[in-house]
C-alpha cells in the first residue's frame, strides 16, 4: 500500500506539469527543449544559491524566525530572479512566440524545482508503512509552485522582453514580480514566525498563487493591447 | 524524532540538490519512521524432553487490537495491560488453543528492572498485582502458544496508541488492512535452538590452618548458592530474591571470613568452600556436575554444606531444610547451633524434613544434590515448602522492590555466626563474633550494591555466554575474598532445550487503509482530468476538445 501512496503523491506532485505541457499548445510547438534548458538553468541557480547560503548563513537548530537570516535568504532569493532572467533572455530559442516562451520556461523551472525539492523526501518518506498527510500537502505546494513559476516567468518576460509597455502598468509589474520572488520568505515567515500549520500555509499558497496568476494574466493582456 | 527531522528537511532547501544527486543511493535506504519504537521482551521458548512450551514464534507483523472479543483475531495483535487483565478469560483463551496474531502484555513501569529507585504505592494493590503476575507467568510458561507473546513496559507513547486502538475498537472500526489503524511490527528472525547451553560454576577456597604434623585432610564447610534464574521473560528475569539474595549473602559471608582468615592467628582448623553454582532451576544440574568434579577425598572431607536460597524476603521466619532424618545427631547439632544464634537475633528457624526419592529426577532443593552424594547438607531458605519445577526461580514478579536488604543482613548474621561458633568451638559460650560496630560487622552498603547489581542483570543460564561480564565479576569478587578460585564450565544436561531471540524492538506504524489510497487515486485522477480539460479549453477551445474524441472525418478526394 505504501508504494501506492508514493505513486499517488508522485502524480499529485509531477502530474500537473505533464498535463500542462500536453494540454496547452506547447506540445504542438515543440517547446520541450526550452523547458529542459530552463530546468538546467534552475539547477545551476540552485547550486549558486546553495553555495552563497552555505557561506553566509549560520544554520540555527531552533525553529524560530530570525529576521536577519530571513532577510539574507530573501536577498539570495533574487538570485532566482537572475537565473530566470538568464533563461528568458540569454538562451537562444527557436522561433516561438513570446506567449509560449514564458510558459515553457516557467514550466521547466517549476518542474526542476519540484524534482529537486520534493522527489527526495517523497521517495524516502512516502514508501514507509507510516502514513502522514505531509506528502499530499507537499504535492499541493508543488502545484502552487507551478502557478507561481509561470506567473513569475510571465512577469519576467513582460519586464525584459517586451519593450513597449504602458507606463502606468510598469510599477505594478515590478511590484508583482517582487512579491512572487519573495514568496518563499513570506511562507517561511508564516510557518515559523506566526506558527501556522502546514494545511493553513498550503492553503495560503494555493490561494495567493491563483490570485497572482490572475493579476499577471490581466497585466499580460493589458500589455498586449497597445502593441501596434 | 523522525517528524522533526522531516520538518527540518522541508525547511532547509539548500541541501536538497545534493541529496537529489545521490538519489540512487538513497533509494536503497529505508528510514524507520514509526510512530513509536518500544523495547519488548519475548516470552521464553523451551522444550522439556521434546514437549514444547512457551511462545513458539518471534516475528510479528499484524494490526493492533485491544479486546479478546474482537472478530478475526488470528490476524490481530492484542495489546493487553496486565493491570486490567482478566485472568480467567485469558486462561480459557490459551487453554482452548484459540489462535491470535500475537499478544503484547503491558507491565506497569514499576516492575521494570531498571526502575530501582521508585517507591511502590499502596500495598494492597501491589500485592494483588503481584499475585496476578505470578499466576499469569505460570500460565504462560506452561502452555504451548503458537504465536508470538511479548512483554513491554507501559509508557506515554504506548498508552496513547492503546487509547486510540481502544477508541477505534469501540467505534466498531477494528484495525485491518481495509480500514487502517495501527500496525505492530517486530522484525525478528526465526528462533533458533541453543545448541550447547553453558553453565559456569564458580568456587572459592579458603584453606584452614594446618598445624605441622597434621597429615589428615582438614574438614571443610561448604557454603553454596545458585546464581542463575528462569522466568517467563528471560530478558527480565533478574531474580532479586531467588536467588540474588543468596548470592549476595554468600559474597558477604565470604568477605567476613576472608577478614578472619587473613590473619593466621584467627584462622580456624576448617577449610571453607564457597560455591556459586548455575543450573539451579533445572533440578540443580550445575551443582550435581560441580560435586561430581570433586576429588573423592575432598568430597569426603566436607563436614556439612549450607545452601542459601531466597533469604531476602522472609520477615523473621527462616527454614532449615534437610533430607537426613531430623533425629540424626549431627543434624540436631547443626540445628541447635542455628537456633541459638537465631534466638539472639530475634529470628525463628524451623527444621523441615523432606525425603529424597532417588528414582525421581526432580531435585527441589540444592542440598538434595549433596545428599545424593552422601554429603550432609541443609538449605536455609525463606520458603517453607519445596518449590515446583521452574517455580520461585526469579520471574517477572521477583524484583528489587520485593527484596529486603534487612532480611539478607539478618540471614548473613545467622549463617556467619553459626558457622563461626562451630569452627572456633565457641558454641557453648555466649560471644558474638560478627558484632555490629566491630571491624567484622556486616556491611550493609556492600549488600546493597551487590543486590542492586544483581537486580538489574538478567541471569538465565543458557543465555549467559562463557565470558559473560557477570560471571567474570563474580569470579573476581570471590578471588578478592578467597585464596583459590576456579570456574568450571559445563553443558546443561539434555532434558531442557532452549531457543534464542529473547528481546527485540517493536515498531508501531499508523497505516492508512486501502480504500483511502483508492479514494485518493480517484480524486487525483479526476483533478488531473479537470485540469487538462480546463487548460485545453482555455487555450485551444472547446471544439478541439470534443474533436479529440471523434474520428477525423474521411476526406473525399476531389478529382479533377
Amino acid at each position: 500500500m505504501t508504494v501506492f501512496h508514493f505513486f499517488n503523491c508522485a502524480i499529485l506532485t509531477f502530474g500537473p506539469h505533464a498535463v500542462y505541457y500536453s494540454a496547452t499548445p506547447l506540445s504542438e510547438y515543440d517547446t520541450l527543449w526550452t523547458s529542459i534548458r530552463a530546468a538546467v538553468v534552475y539547477l545551476v541557480t540552485a547550486l549558486v544559491k546553495l553555495v552563497c547560503l552555505a557561506t553566509f548563513l549560520n544554520v540555527s537548530d531552533s525553529d524560530t524566525f530570525d529576521p536577519y537570516q530571513e532577510l539574507l535568504k530573501a536577498l539570495f532569493g533574487f538570485i532566482d530572479v537572475a537565473g530566470l532572467y538568464f533563461a528568458l533572455t540569454q538562451l537562444t530559442h527557436r522561433n516561438i512566440s513570446q506567449n509560449h516562451k514564458f510558459q515553457a520556461v516557467g514550466l521547466g523551472w517549476a518542474f526542476a524545482d519540484s524534482v529537486l525539492h520534493r522527489l527526495a523526501p517523497l521517495w524516502v518518506g512516502a514508501r514507509g508503512l507510516e502514513f502522514t498527510w505531509d506528502y499530499i500537502f507537499q504535492g499541493l505546494e508543488a502545484n502552487a509552485n507551478l502557478v507561481f513559476s509561470i506567473s513569475l516567468a510571465a512577469l519576467g518576460s513582460l519586464m525584459w522582453l517586451r519593450k513597449n509597455k504602458p507606463k502606468t502598468l510598469i510599477p505594478i509589474i515590478y511590484a508583482c514580480a517582487g512579491i512572487v520572488a519573495t514568496m518563499p520568505s513570506i511562507t517561511s515567515y508564516l510557518r515559523r514566525g506566526l506558527g501556522w500549520h502546514l494545511p493553513k500555509v498550503v492553503g495560503f499558497e494555493l490561494f495567493s498563487s491563483l490570485l497572482i496568476a490572475f493579476i499577471s494574466w490581466q497585466l499580460f493582456v493589458a500589455c498586449q493591447r497597445p502593441s501596434n | 524524532m523522525a517528524n522533526s527531522l522531516r520538518k527540518q528537511a522541508l525547511l532547509d532547501p539548500m541541501y536538497y540538490p545534493v541529496i537529489t544527486l545521490l538519489i540512487t543511493l538513497i533509494a536503497c535506504v529505508e528510514f524507520s519512521d514509526a510512530v513509536t519504537a518500544v523495547d519488548v521482551y519475548r516470552l521464553v521458548q523451551y522444550d522439556i524432553s521434546g514437549v514444547p512450551f512457551g511462545s513458539r514464534l518471534s516475528a510479528l507483523n499484524h494490526h493492533a487490537g485491544s479486546s479478546l472479543f474482537g472478530s478475526d483475531l488470528s490476524r490481530t495483535v492484542l495489546i493487553l495491560p496486565v493491570r486490567e487483565l482478566n485472568l480467567t478469560l485469558i486462561t480459557e483463551y490459551i487453554e482452548q488453543k484459540k489462535l491470535l496474531g500475537g499478544l503484547l502484555l503491558l507491565l506497569p513501569p514499576k516492575f521494570s528492572p531498571g526502575n530501582i529507585d521508585s517507591t511502590f504505592g499502596a500495598d494492597k494493590d501491589i500485592a494483588s498485582l503481584r499475585n496476578k503476575l505470578l499466576e499469569l507467568e505460570w500460565l504462560l510458561m506452561h502452555s504451548n502458544i503458537p504465536y508470538p507473546v511479548y512483554f513491554a513496559f507501559e509508557d506515554d507513547n504506548i498508552s496513547a496508541v492503546l487509547a486510540e486502538v481502544k477508541r477505534n475498537d469501540a467505534n466498531g472500526q477494528p484495525a485491518t488492512a481495509t480500514t487502517g489503524g495501527y500496525k505492530l511490527v517486530v522484525a525478528a528472525s526465526d528462533p533458533k535452538r541453543i545448541a550447547s547451553p553453558n553453565i559456569a560454576n564458580i568456587q572459592g577456597w579458603l584453606p584452614g590452618l594446618k598445624v605441622d604434623g597434621d597429615s589428615n585432610q582438614l574438614p571443610t564447610i561448604a557454603i553454596v548458592a545458585s546464581y542463575d534464574t528462569f522466568g517467563a521473560a528471560p530478558a527480565l528475569s533478574v531474580g532479586s530474591d531467588s536467588n540474588g539474595s543468596g548470592v549476595v549473602a554468600l559474597l558477604e559471608i565470604a568477605r567476613l571470613f576472608s577478614a578472619l582468615y587473613s590473619n593466621p592467628k584467627t584462622r580456624s582448623r576448617y577449610n571453607l568452600l564457597f560455591g556459586l553454582t548455575s543450573g539451579g532451576p533445572y533440578n540443580y544440574n550445575g551443582t550435581q556436575k560441580w560435586l561430581r568434579s570433586f576429588d573423592q577425598r575432598v568430597r569426603e572431607s566436607i563436614d556439612y554444606a549450607i545452601c542459601l536460597n531466597s533469604v531476602g524476603s522472609h520477615g523473621n521466619q527462616l527454614h532449615l531444610h534437610v533430607s537426613k532424618p531430623p533425629e540424626n545427631a549431627y543434624i540436631q547439632q547443626i540445628f541447635q547451633g542455628f537456633s541459638t544464634v537465631a534466638e539472639e537475633l530475634g529470628l525463628q528457624v524451623g527444621l523441615k524434613h523432606k525425603k529424597i526419592n532417588i528414582s525421581n529426577p526432580r531435585v527441589a532443593w540444592e542440598h538434595e544434590q549433596f545428599s545424593r552424594m552422601r554429603v550432609t547438607a541443609t538449605t536455609l531458605s525463606g520458603l517453607s515448602t519445596a518449590p515446583e519445577l521452574l517455580d520461585s526461580t526469579g520471574g517477572l514478579a521477583d524484583n528489587r522492590h520485593f527484596t529486603s536488604e534487612a532480611s539478607i543482613i539478618r540471614s548473613v548474621k545467622l549463617v556467619a555466626e553459626s558457622i563461626a561458633r562451630h569452627i572456633y568451638s565457641q558454641e557453648k559460650k555466649s560471644i558474638i563474633i560478627f558484632a555490629d560496630d566491630s571491624s567484622l560487622a556486616v556491611n550493609p552498603s556492600y549488600i546493597r550494591s551487590w543486590l542492586e547489581l544483581l537486580s538489574t542483570t538478567p541471569r538465565v543460564a543458557p543465555f549467559l555466554s562463557k565470558n559473560d561480564p557477570l560471571i567474570k565479576a563474580l569470579e573476581k569478587e570471590l578471588a578478592d575474598h578467597t585464596a583459590e578460585v576456579n570456574v568450571q564450565h559445563e553443558i546443561l544436561d539434555g532434558m531442557f532445550t532452549f531457543y534464542d531471540s529473547t528481546s527485540g524492538k517493536l515498531h508501531i506504524y499508523q497505516v492508512a487503509s486501502v480504500t483511502f489510497d483508492l479514494l485518493l487515486l480517484l480524486v487525483l485522477g479526476s483533478y488531473l482530468i479537470t485540469l487538462f480539460s480546463f487548460l485545453f479549453i482555455t487555450t485551444r477551445g472547446l471544439d478541439d476538445l470534443i474533436s479529440l474524441f471523434r474520428r477525423p472525418p474521411s476526406r473525399k478526394v476531389k478529382t479533377a
